[in-house]
């Protein structure tokens, strides 16, 4: 009979100590955390070129000339469409990579919450920084040649729906849903790291006339993800990266 | 008026430290594969599918065979019954904790 062949515990606290490191065990196969890192990283990194060489396309109207110069006060909707497109990518690679790791452990994924709440925030971005462009945080100057946007202060409500607008920040807060779901403390102190990292980053305007000058803003936050992926990657438990 | 001890309460069928191993990987994996349960509770296919049928004939687990590729495989999860069943299990078990730490310490009272 089946019951014969297992020893019987000694005591309740014994069964719930087993069962705590059933779980555990259960989880670190579950766990994937370097790919996310990686991928946001790579997105990160391919933002560059689109930054530096792709068109300002005024699909929004906002820009204003004059024979000599023309200013346009919002961020490149290029730019957005990038993010946009790159992040819900991102989210289905992420997906894909989850099923297909828990069909080769045999354990399932709880990562769905973690993708809805991503692909929900990727929209809510793309839809706060088109709502920014016609009702801007700072009061769009009278005279759009002669004002310096580094000198306006936003304000901390400003900064919030612009940091809501920020594709960084959007990939740090779904980081905290994916720490959640997997029960990650590590990946949530990474995360906070990360978040206040973004912050004081995006804290600091960088006055430059080079065309390099957003270098920075997006190299910073891909060399965190690159080394928190690799973090990750190694210092995983052994039958996570057995499995 | 008296209360039933919670060692009376305990299900038979769930009280046992595979069948509580299995639950609580299915539980935890939300699906798990009979590879993977086998080799997390150490225990041979044979001694493994006993306890699944126990647990499948009580109602506690669903079991789902398949192929991917050409290899079978076999997934398991926890029913409705088996999840109710495993949060009373853990209740119970909890409960016995404290009425034994609060029986000791009257002990030591008195």
């Amino acid at each position: 009979m089946a019951d014969e062949s297992v020893p019987q515990p000694a005591s309740p606290q014994e069964l719930l100590a087993t069962m705590r490191d059933l779980t555990r065990r259960v989880r670190a196969a579950q766990r994937g955390t370097w790919f996310p890192l990686l991928v946001f990283a790579t997105i990160t990194l391919l933002a560059i070129p689109v930054y530096r060489y792709a068109p300002y396309l005024d699909v929004f109207g906002t820009c204003r000339s004059r024979p000599d110069q023309k200013v346009c006060p919002t961020p490149s909707p290029t730019e957005l469409g990038y993010w946009t497109v790159a992040l819900l990518l991102a989210y289905t690679a992420i997906a894909a990579f989850y099923i297909r790791q828990s069909r080769r452990r045999g354990v399932g994924t709880p990562i769905r919450p973690y993708v809805v709440v991503g692909v929900v925030l990727a929209i809510l971005m793309t839809a706060v920084s088109i709502w920014l462009t016609f009702h801007p945080v700072l009061p769009p100057p009278a005279d759009p040649f002669s004002a310096d946007p580094a000198q306006l202060e936003a304000g901390p409500a400003g900064w919030l729906i612009n940091g809501l607008a920020s594709p960084l920040a959007v990939i740090g807060l779904a980081l905290l849903v994916l720490a959640w779901v997997e029960r990650h403390w590590a990946l949530l102190a990474y995360t906070v790291v990360y978040l206040a990292i973004g912050m004081v980053q995006g804290n600091h305007v960088i006055r430059s006339s080079s065309p390099w000058f957003f270098l920075p803003y997006l190299l910073v936050p891909a060399a965190v993800l690159l080394l928190g992926a690799a973090a990750f990657a190694a210092f995983r438990p052994r039958t996570e990266a057995r499995a | 008026m008296t209360t039933e001890h919670p060692a009376n309460s305990l299900d038979d069928v769930v009280h046992q430290r595979v069948r509580l191993g299995i639950m609580t990987v299915a539980h935890q994996a939300r699906q798990v594969e009979f590879g993977f349960l086998r080799t997390t509770l150490q225990l041979t296919a044979g001694n493994l599918g006993q306890h699944l049928t126990v647990l499948e004939k009580a109602g506690l687990i669903r079991i789902e065979k398949g192929y991917e590729g050409k290899r079978p495989r076999t997934w398991v999860a926890l029913t409705p019954a088996g999840e109710a069943a495993l949060r009373d299990e853990i209740a119970q078990l909890k409960q016995l904790i404290q009425q034994v730490e609060q029986a000791e310490e009257g002990t030591v009272t008195r």
